[in-house]
């Protein structure tokens, strides 16, 4: 009970500040009787989510997240399941250095290569005159590879665990190995390919760092596109609690409805060799 | 040799599905990778940015300044190394115990335990940017929850100010650590669902403690995912930002400081893009060796068929 409360409280409180008029929580101080914070709104009010677009053009940050995620999403998903099923079902030549590299490069955080990469954007332009920089595609094909080294990984798993016998028979029945491959293996491994899906879609979402830099006016991501409820000049906490609801609501649908095989393929990422 | 080509022919198309991946990872992964190390013995900054090859070459000397004490840049960065420690340290630490001690409740059977289960999740599943921002509104000074209960409770006299200066590192533990220790419990309790019951019920028979039980068979079991989890958050936390930047800003100021948001400030805001990938390439030194500890613990080597 406790521990559901202290996971709980913080979404209480983005759920109370986002009926609260901008006044209430301005005009709000700990130290003076009867205008400390409260939980319940005083002046209950729907004003934030009717003018969550108005100074911060979320919407616009939300459908290009939409596009970025989906993008990612998709993909992720493709390029995943084959190179996954390269290393489930082919023993070549270069198969263990290939996987170490696909579960050493998951390590790499980020910030280890962003300066080179971002300094890449710049050339890739300047050379070949192709925007990378502030452009969807470009998004997409960063987040796409950020996604693959996990997305690999939690496929080959699943691949694994698929006994090779059906394939076998598959081929023997007149399939090729591609062939198999859609016919036999994508089947039967669809829980896991929807939670590729997933953990592609969300971490596109969610990312902050690259976008912080890669994104500029057109391509602005929800999470950074939050945080410009605050300003030097004011704070619109409202609307910023308001936006946060908002922004978390494709990720909590997508949890919601596909929690049982989200939790199992992650924990296998994260965890099985 | 020729077995060798052979195998190679034989398996041609396992190249072919491999090489989009392949691709991605190159552009993405390798060669910045490789890339920053040359950028990083250069003084490539905002007028070279555009032509790097005629960026001087510095040899050592970014490495010199973001390494020594004395310079303002490597004053810092040494000091956010010491930062990230700390913030690791005990974030890691109370995220393991919190996250066992639920994974522990919630491996019982009870009324309501999938939901609970999904419930805790929660934190986890939310956009970094959302849970910070959330906790960046409860920890302001007047207008915030956290000082309100901290008044009432009598811990304080005064209202703190916890998102600028020495206590806002502190501030960004507390939301860490409720943003991070569901995925630790996720994963022991994974972890605590493949210990066979058998071994409990021989305790009992032995007459064994609730706390001998766990002492001896739950604990030691355990300890390989441990270590596998200890060695993952290690990786994730060092290289923190989010948090940091959502909570504090850009510039958290020196005493949250941490090496994500001052490479990042050196090599934007600053346009030294030589010391900021001199610095990346420490930091990337220090991740190295818990990478290849990590790699040598679930091993995908012996998963050959």
């Amino acid at each position: 009970m406790i521990i559901l409360i202290s996971v709980l409280i913080p979404f209480f409180w983005m759920v109370s500040g986002s009926f609260k008029t901008r006044l209430e929580i301005q005009a709000s101080d700990i130290k003076i009787p009867g205008k400390e914070p409260s939980w319940i709104p005083r002046n209950f009010t729907i004003d934030n989510y009717k003018t969550v677009n108005k100074e911060v053009k979320i919407f616009d940050y939300f459908k290009n997240s939409v596009i970025i995620s989906l993008g990612t999403m998709f993909f992720s998903v493709v390029i995943a399941t084959l190179a996954a099923y390269a290393i489930s079902r082919f023993p070549f030549p270069g198969r263990n250095v290939y996987s170490i590299t696909v579960l050493s490069t998951q390590m790499f955080p980020g910030i280890l290569f962003l300066i080179p990469y971002f300094i890449m954007f710049i050339w890739i332009r300047k050379l070949i005159g192709l925007p990378m920089r502030d452009t969807y595609w470009g998004m997409i094909f960063t987040y796409t590879s950020f996604s693959l080294p996990f997305s690999i990984w939690m496929l080959r798993g699943y691949f694994n665990t698929i006994p090779r016998e059906i394939d076998e028979q598959a081929q023997i029945d007149g399939c090729t190995k591609v062939g198999a491959l859609f016919r036999v293996i994508i089947p039967l491994a669809k829980p896991g390919i929807v939670s590729v899906g997933i953990y592609g879609f969300i971490m596109a979402w969610n990312e902050v760092l690259f976008a912080s830099v890669l994104t500029g006016n057109k391509t602005t991501t929800v999470a950074i596109g939050i945080l410009r409820y605050i300003t030097a000049q004011e704070a619109r906490w409202g609307g910023m609690m308001a936006a946060c609801i908002l922004v978390s609501l494709p990720v909590l649908i997508f949890f919601t409805v596909l929690q049982k095989q989200f939790i199992q393929g992650l924990v296998a990422g994260a965890t099985k060799g | 040799m020729h077995l060798f080509i052979q195998r190679i022919k034989k398996n041609r198309i396992a190249y072919y599905l491999i090489l989009p991946a392949l691709f991605c990872m190159i552009l993405v992964h390798i060669l910045p990778m490789l890339w920053g190390f040359i950028i990083s013995f250069t003084g490539l900054d905002l007028y070279t940015v555009s032509d790097w090859s005629k960026a001087s070459f510095v040899g050592i000397a970014n490495y010199l300044e973001g390494l020594n004490a004395n310079s303002p840049t490597g004053g810092r960065f040494l000091r956010s190394l010491w930062n990230i420690t700390y913030y690791g340290i005990t974030v890691i630490s109370m995220g393991y115990f919190i996250g066992l001690g639920v994974a522990l409740i919630l491996n019982q059977k009870f009324i309501g335990r999938t939901m609970v289960r999904g419930l805790v999740l929660l934190p986890y599943i939310i956009p970094d940017s959302v849970a910070y921002s959330i906790w960046r509104f409860m920890f302001q000074s007047r207008i915030g929850i956290v000082n309100k209960y901290l008044l009432s409770w009598g811990l304080i006299l005064e209202p703190e100010v916890w998102l600028v200066g020495d206590k806002s590192i502190y501030a960004v533990m507390v939301a860490s650590i409720w943003k991070g220790w569901p995925f630790t419990c996720l994963i022991l309790l994974a972890g605590l669902q493949t210990i066979p019951l058998e071994l409990y019920d021989a305790a009992k028979i032995d007459g064994a403690s609730p706390w001998q039980q766990f002492r001896f068979i739950t604990f030691p079991l355990l300890m390989p995912i441990t270590s596998v989890l200890i060695l993952l958050s290690i990786l994730w936390n060092f290289n923190a930002f989010n948090q940091f930047y959502v909570m504090l800003g850009s510039d958290p100021g020196v005493a949250a400081e941490v090496p994500s948001t001052l490479i990042l400030r050196a090599a934007f805001d600053s346009f030294h893009y030589g010391i900021g990938a001199a610095m990346s390439v420490v930091l990337m030194a220090i991740m190295l060796i818990f990478t290849i500890l990590y790699i040598k613990k679930i091993r995908p080597g012996e998963a050959e068929h």
